[in-house]
């Protein structure tokens, strides 16, 4: 289909004007826009984000406060937001991370979207605009449902982790620029460690099984493995131009134990 | 980090090296094409912007083997900005084949399909609209109504006594080759190598269709000349070639084409093959306008002819101090739905085999397969590529098999000047053994006082 | 939406052009302004051939739609050779033969000049990181991160006053 209008509101309101009226909201347009290029989007107008005023960062008492249109390379250059640094470094190229936004990354089909696995992992709260005013949603419900028609993601809460508390690895077939085959991201919190798989569902998921064995327990090469076992219970895998289901599946447990022990 | 700046190794073979009073042979000398990559200005075949210019999408086939029931294009000329929708009855000369430039028969391969498709992505209508966007709509647009046929995907499969068959104009799922169903080789007697042998080793291998993936996807630009000429801006790799094809799916005489071209965005082999031009000089008539059509990634990705996969069966004769005494190889070339250039690629493999190697007795069936499959084509050493890998993977198995340095046993099996190959040639230059002796001391592989004593132009050592 | 003027400063120059809805901003670039060293290789974000530089970034081309850059300072190859003078990182890719089929290139060059921009003097694994969005198909990463490295050498010398 080809796109009859681009619009480019200058505020949020004008973007849920411009939403409401039908068009597909676009971050940085890495998802999307290759789809308008080969006539496959089912889409005739675009309502970009990229100068929404949604670009903004701001950290305040452990808290971050990330614009949804803030692009990937500046999130990684943040000063602090150094610890999601390596993380973004795993993602695309510097080019596209140029481009793609921090809400776009929620919104992309696996084995993408591994800042959505971190995200998951921080147990990240999103600050969803619509029609009826703003409601916040955790992380996790955006990430299996998406938002309502109409609403946007106008920005995501994260809870800087203490020292230490962060965990993250990414298997894939190239040093850079490469899906995911297995990404393993944790935050160890008081209320007890979360860990995130990517690469190994149709979206990122919690697992589980992982958390409950390791809970307690020493980080140790044993119990990871152990815990990388279980989490096979937690995982929907898919075969890909990247990898077969079969082998997502086999080597998670390794990557998993990687995570904590490089 | 230390690096040098020209490709030159000068350490290398220095002993080697000595004053000839080259003057660039061993000198660095500049590319004449840099300036204008470095500068953005060399020009590629989609650089060119002529006014009016329209754009070819095409409407491909949605199955593996069907038969067409029906063509519907009134929606697609409903698009807004669609100017015409052209089928075969446009093309003149609509089914052909590449290589009848060198005398090979039959003309397998329709430029539009006809009453079956034979492949998936198969070109079915083309549309030719104002815009890129609208020729995809009106692509999109274009109703085929299909009847199911059985496909087979498997080159051992489509040789079984009752396979569907593939393709009509070939009459059968191989081609024939002067009257024979494959290209073979008959030297010596394997089976008696086999019943003299202190071991029979027999491996099978098997490719994938491998794609070239250029950078620049396949595409031209026709545009109609003032004096009824057309004028080709292509990235073809074979711009006579081209030429010469285009000009007999036309009907007119050779001198009404003018091919630019000869900056390829990368080929590697994908673009041998004359698939654009035809059909994109047959809309610029039809439209007495600029023409392009380029291929998206997709399409390079699903219909640009691959690397064929290739299947190989090699059973071996071998004694117990490594000489092969006979080699059994039975190679099928997947070429797809139509013929390309894989009865030439199969004829590659053949004249390759045995491998670089003295073996006595040499038998080898070499199949060119129809498949329902997209059409592979040349790349990089066709033919060559894939028996070579299949051929070294027997060679080290066997070595390991033996307990034997795998680099010995090739040295024991190299050919030497003055042996009879299995094409009842006698070889002369050979470097093999060369080459293996200098390739284990760049690699720091200790070869035994003997292997380093062996020549290509001596019988030493065996 | 009918198509619409769009602004842009182009390789240091204002240009206005008509541009229809959702036209990419490599499109503008090539037909509306006949600068054709950005490529188009897959429009898709992953070969990294139309790359140019978007207020001193790296972007991909071929998913911008021009609207969402109106008024931005666009950075191409042809802006890269001032004058007809050759910079370091092009006269270092002709000496170190990082060029083969050419279609890669003006990509390469972009992001090697964004990455010394930012890093006069980068690492082998900065300089690789930076092209890990680019293809090559000929397959002469090498020589272009040889090149991308004397680039900066050159340039370094060429800083310090002698």
């Amino acid at each position: 289909m080809a796109i009859q209008a681009v619009h480019v509101p200058e505020s949020l309101d004008d973007v849920i004007a411009c939403s409401a009226r039908g068009g597909r909201i676009m971050g940085g347009g890495t998802a999307l826009m290759p789809l308008v290029n080969s006539g496959a989007a089912a889409v005739t107008e675009l309502v970009s984000l990229r100068r929404a005023g949604l670009c903004g960062i701001e950290v305040a008492e452990g808290v971050a406060t990330i614009g949804a249109a803030a692009t990937l390379a500046a999130v990684g250059e943040h000063p602090r937001l150094a610890f999601l640094r390596p993380a973004l470094r795993t993602i695309a190229s510097p080019t596209i991370r140029n481009q793609a936004t921090v809400g776009g990354n929620l919104f992309v089909a696996q084995p993408y979207g591994d800042l959505g696995v971190c995200l998951l992992a921080l147990d990240a709260t999103c600050e969803i605009a619509g029609p009826d005013g703003r409601r916040d949603a955790p992380v996790a419900d955006v990430l299996a449902a998406g938002t309502a028609a109409g609403e946007v993601v106008a920005a995501i809460r994260i809870t800087l982790p203490e020292p230490g508390a962060w965990h993250y690895h990414k298997a894939m077939r190239r040093r850079l620029n490469s899906a995911s085959i297995v990404t393993v991201a944790s935050v160890a919190a008081p209320g007890g460690r979360r860990i995130v798989l990517g690469g190994v569902a149709p979206r990122p998921v919690r697992a589980f099984s992982a958390e409950r064995l390791l809970d307690g327990r020493p980080l140790t090469p044993e119990n990871l493995t152990e815990a990388g076992e279980a989490a096979r219970a937690d995982i929907d895998p898919f075969d890909d131009a990247y990898a077969s289901a079969w082998y997502r599946a086999r080597v998670l447990p390794v990557h998993l134990r990687r995570a904590f022990l490089p | 980090m230390t690096y040098r700046l020209a490709p030159i190794d000068t350490g290398a073979f220095a002993a080697e090296r000595d004053d000839t009073g080259l003057t660039v042979v061993g000198s660095v000398v500049q590319r004449s094409d840099a300036r204008g990559h470095v500068t953005g200005r060399t020009e590629f075949f989609e650089d060119v912007a002529p006014p009016r210019l329209a754009h070819l999408k095409m409407h491909r086939s949605a199955r593996h083997h069907a038969r067409i029931a029906g063509v519907d294009v009134t929606a697609a000329l409903a698009v807004p900005g669609v100017l015409r929708v052209l089928t075969h009855a446009d093309v003149p000369n609509n089914v052909y084949t590449v290589l009848k430039l060198i005398g090979v028969e039959p003309d397998d391969e329709p430029v539009l399909a006809v009453d079956k498709v034979r492949y998936l992505g198969e070109p079915v209508c083309a549309v030719i609209a104002e815009t890129e966007a609208a020729a995809l709509d009106g692509a999109a647009a274009v109703e085929v109504s299909y009847e199911d046929l059985p496909h087979v995907l498997d080159v051992e499969e489509a040789l079984e006594e009752g396979a569907p068959l593939v393709n009509e104009y070939q009459g059968q799922n191989h081609f024939v080759y002067e009257g024979h169903h494959c290209r073979r080789i008959r030297f010596g007697d394997v089976e008696a190598a086999f019943a003299r042998a202190d071991h029979v080793f027999e491996w099978r291998y098997q490719s994938s269709p491998i794609e070239q993936a250029p950078v620049e996807t396949t595409g031209c630009v026709v545009v109609p000349q003032a004096d009824g000429r057309l004028r080709i801006h292509s990235d073809t790799q074979a711009c006579f070639f081209t030429l010469d094809n285009t000009a007999l799916i036309l009907g007119t005489p050779f001198n009404r084409l003018r091919i630019v071209g000869g900056t390829v965005g990368g080929g590697f082999g994908g673009k041998v093959d004359v698939v654009v031009e035809p059909i994109a000089c047959v809309a610029a008539m039809a439209v007495d306008r600029p023409v392009k059509f380029v291929y998206d990634r997709a399409e390079e990705m699903q219909v640009s002819s691959p690397r064929a996969a290739e299947r190989i069966v090699i059973k071996d004769a071998v004694m117990d101090d490594g000489r092969v005494t006979g080699r059994k190889v039975t190679l099928y070339v997947d070429a797809g739905a139509y013929a390309r250039h894989s009865p030439y690629g199969t004829t590659k493999a053949a004249a390759h085999l045995p491998g670089p190697y003295s073996i006595p007795n040499v038998w080898a069936d070499c199949h060119c397969v129809f498949t329902n499959r997209t059409p592979s084509s040349a790349m990089r050493g066709f033919g060559v590529t894939i028996a070579d890998f299949a051929l070294e993977s027997q060679m080290d198995r066997i070595a390991r098999a033996l307990g034997m340095d795998p680099l010995r046993l090739r040295l024991i099996n190299a050919y030497r000047d003055g042996d009879v190959k299995a094409h009842r040639k006698i070889a002369e230059g050979t470097a093999l053994v060369e080459v293996i002796q200098k390739a284990a001391e760049l690699a720091g592989h200790d070869l035994p006082e003997d292997c380093r004593r062996m020549s290509s132009t001596t019988r030493e050592g065996l | 939406m009918p198509s619409q003027i769009v602004s842009l400063v182009v390789n240091g120059e204002r240009r206005e052009f008509i541009a229809a809805p959702g036209a990419t901003l490599l499109a503008c670039l090539r037909e509306s302004l006949g600068l054709i060293a950005a490529k188009r290789g897959c429009a898709q974000g992953a070969c990294g051939t139309c790359t140019v530089l978007v207020e001193g970034r790296p972007e991909a081309s071929c998913l911008v739609p021009v609207e969402t850059v109106a008024g931005a300072s666009v950075r191409t190859l042809e802006g890269v050779t001032a004058g007809g003078e050759l910079d370091e990182v092009q006269s270092a890719f002709i000496d170190c033969f990082a060029t083969q089929c050419g279609f890669c290139t003006s990509g390469m060059i972009m992001v090697a000049e964004a990455l010394l921009e930012r890093n006069p003097d980068p690492s082998e694994d900065d300089v690789i990181e930076a092209v890990s969005g680019n293809v090559c198909r000929c397959t002469g990463y090498r020589p272009i991160v040889i090149a991308i490295m004397e680039a900066a050498r050159r340039r370094r010398e060429r800083a310090v006053p002698r």
